[in-house]
């Protein structure tokens, strides 16, 4: 019988370019075996749809805008508001002061990547955390 | 460049030379450059190929190898230009005043993402980041108030800009200084204008399709300089810079910065212009990365591929059209945020191999690079780098100082072929626009991403800090937040210039922007007049969308 693949929604909220980091680290889940959905550029409506839409485990948020608490925020809320909070592990990447870590986990984010990060570390977390 | 016999003798000499090696061991490193051009233990004059006065020459002459001017820092020093703007215009009006009083001797804006992407902060997918980027430029007003108090006739101001939004923004700039009571006919700066930098250097968010964003900015080169109505502006700055630091290496940046202005060069001849009334004013804007001869090698190559083109493919006449004149960046993508004093130290090397190489002009860039934007004491930093380089080191002492450095010269030239060759690749792809839509472009962005991710993670490219001498992730610098209150800041200006400016009238300007667009003509005395009447960068833009449509890049992962 063969195992669900972890199934994994990468969006990046708002209009700011920064590609890079989005890429690299879908790339790597793909290689490490996962399904990947590149969403692109979504409102966070689109992607709260896409998330539910798509069933997914995992949603990767990758921001490099400074503009991380402000998106995040909006997007748990509206996933709280359609039930489905509970079911996909939130990870944020980019560019994102340590400092903000621990307000972003506050409001519900499993775990957050900044600068440097290695893809290895994300591959083995997504694997122990993932929640269903 | 010497005597055959007396290369005879050296060959001999360092064969005895070789003999004594033998046995002796290497580490286990690859001996590559950053663009794995494989490096020998020694150069020696062996190595030299090529005539001094064909190949390198003097400064200011063909093929102008050792710099575009014949006295170079001796003459005058680079301009130091830090990329900069945060918040709202008026914040970053002060930064800019805090710098030029610290010694800064040209301005760059940094512009937020809504300016980049022609939106205006009423749109709620792109609110949240009103400032937090780069400064808010949304109209004409914003202009004024970046600008107070700076003496914009004496000092240049580079505008980066991309072509979706070069033309409104250019042109509100363009209106202000007249009403200022300047000629725009002297006025000095730059207009970034790239078509790459939008599309594979940033994902562009919601702008049109590359054939129409290649045009624009054609028209923007055509209106400014080609008809002179602002003949000392640099209409575009080819920057290599943005997407080198996506991972391509050096060689592909001089392909891409290459091809994009050939592509640029081919449309406005076909409008009738030769390439001696425009390429003159052409810049380029380039990084400084880790690998420092390689960097320094290609600065002086791409001097040499510059003049061989605007001589041999364009038949350029006007021997000051022949100057491959540019801007260097420092590598942002080369800083940590772990350890962040050590960007310091990166940067200062960096600005060295852009200094050694002959640049124009430098950014250097701040500390906290890989954690938020500039503070004012990280940028402070930045400009002491230069000024330090610049009145301390006495590197200025003399030109082109690595010339006939043996090793330099065989990289200078190893550097240039494989230059032509990358470009010879892309020509095959077609025009700069076409190997954006065929999505060719963005798979080499693919492939160079995972290049540089495999290399980090297998040890072969080193990062102290991360994959050495590793330390967590721990921002120990203080992190510098962009106001909270742009928005709102920036949405009343927005009001109160709909309230002010003369709608009737504006939208018979608005409609005749659209009949413009669509017949495919020169989009700038049409939004010079549009942007007078305080039209803002969204309202052009939602034109550019209406009548161009909206591009969805072709991304590869």
């Amino acid at each position: 019988m063969s195992e669900r693949k972890i199934r994994v929604l990468m969006s990046k909220p708002g209009i700011d370019g920064h590609w890079r980091g989005g890429i690299v680290v879908s790339r790597a889940l793909r290689d490490a075996g996962m399904e990947l959905i590149f969403g692109g550029f979504q409102n966070v409506n689109q992607i709260v749809e896409a998330a539910i839409q798509e069933d997914v485990d995992v949603l990767g948020l990758s921001i490099h805008s400074g503009a991380h608490f402000a998106y995040t925020k909006q997007i748990i809320d509206l996933l709280k508001e359609r039930g489905v909070f509970e079911n996909i592990l939130i990870l944020v990447g980019g560019v994102i002061p340590a400092q903000d870590f621990p307000k972003l986990k506050e409001i519900g984010v499993a775990n957050v990547y900044g600068p440097g990060s290695m893809t290895s570390d994300i591959t083995e977390f997504i694997k122990t955390h993932v929640k269903k | 460049m010497f005597d055959k016999d007396y290369l005879e003798k050296i060959r001999i000499e360092k064969e005895k030379w070789e003999e004594k090696l033998k046995g002796s061991k290497e580490r286990d490193v690859k001996f590559v450059t950053d663009s794995e051009i494989p490096i020998k233990r020694l150069y020696t004059p062996l190595d030299v190929k090529g005539d001094y006065l064909e190949t390198v020459n003097f400064p200011g002459q063909e093929p102008f190898t050792r710099g575009v001017y014949p006295s170079m820092y001796r003459g005058k020093l680079w301009t130091m230009r830090l990329f900069s703007g945060h918040g709202t215009p008026e914040e970053t009006n002060l930064r800019w005043k805090y710098l030029y009083e610290n010694g800064e001797t040209g301005f760059s804006a940094a512009v937020d993402a809504l300016t980049f992407n022609g939106i205006d902060p009423t749109n709620p997918d792109g609110a949240p980041e009103v400032g937090t980027s780069g400064v808010p430029l949304y109209c004409i007003d914003s202009l004024f108030a970046l600008t107070e108090d700076i003496p914009i006739d004496k000092i240049s101001v580079a505008l980066v800009v991309e072509p979706f939004t070069s033309a409104p923004v250019c042109a509100m700039y363009f209106n202000m200084a007249k009403m200022r009571g300047y000629d725009i006919k002297n006025l000095m700066g730059t207009t970034q204008n790239d078509i790459l930098t939008m599309t594979v250097g940033y994902i562009p968010y919601k702008n049109s399709p590359p054939n129409h964003l290649l045009r624009v900015a054609c028209d923007f080169i055509e209106w400014t300089v080609a008809q002179k109505n602002v003949p000392l502006w640099h209409p575009i700055n080819f920057t290599g810079y943005n997407y080198r630091e996506g991972g391509i290496d050096a060689i592909q940046e001089l392909g891409f910065v290459f091809a994009s202005a050939c592509s640029h060069i081919d449309n406005l001849i076909e409008r009738g212009w030769k390439a001696d009334d425009f390429v003159g004013r052409l810049a380029f804007h380039l990084a400084a990365h880790k690998d420092f001869f390689e960097e320094i090698a290609k600065y002086r190559a791409a001097r040499r591929i510059w003049y061989k083109l605007m001589k041999d493919k364009y038949e350029v006449k006007n021997p000051k059209n022949f100057g491959f004149r540019f801007h260097v960046q420092t590598a942002g993508s080369s800083l940590t945020a772990q350890l962040p004093m050590i960007n310091i130290v990166r940067t200062a090397i960096q600005g060295l191999e852009a200094n050694i190489g002959g640049c124009q002009s430098l950014h250097t860039n701040s500390y906290d690079e890989a954690i938020c934007l500039p503070s004012e004491q990280a940028a402070l930093v930045a400009l002491r780098t230069q000024q330090v380089i610049a009145d301390e080191t006495r590197i200025t002492n003399t030109i082109d100082p690595l010339a006939g450095s043996y090793y330099v010269e065989w990289l200078t030239d190893e550097v240039e072929e494989r230059v032509w060759n990358y470009m010879d690749k892309i020509q095959k792809v077609g025009s700069i626009d076409k190997a954006l839509s065929t999505g060719w472009l963005y798979k080499e962005m693919r492939d160079a991403f995972h290049k540089r991710r495999t290399r980090l993670e297998n040890g072969e490219e080193i990062m102290i800090g991360i994959n050495k001498y590793k330390v967590p992730y721990d921002t120990v610098t203080d992190v510098f937040r962009t106001s909270q209150k742009a928005i709102d800041t920036e949405v009343n200006r927005i009001n109160k210039l709909k309230a002010r400016r003369n709608n009737a009238k504006l939208e018979k300007i608005l409609d005749k922007l659209r009949v413009v667009c669509e017949k495919e003509e020169n989009v700038m005395p049409v939004i010079m007049e549009a942007t007078k009447e305080g039209a803002t960068v969204g309202e052009i833009c939602d034109i550019y969308r209406e009548i161009w449509g909206i591009w969805e890049p072709p991304l590869a992962i």
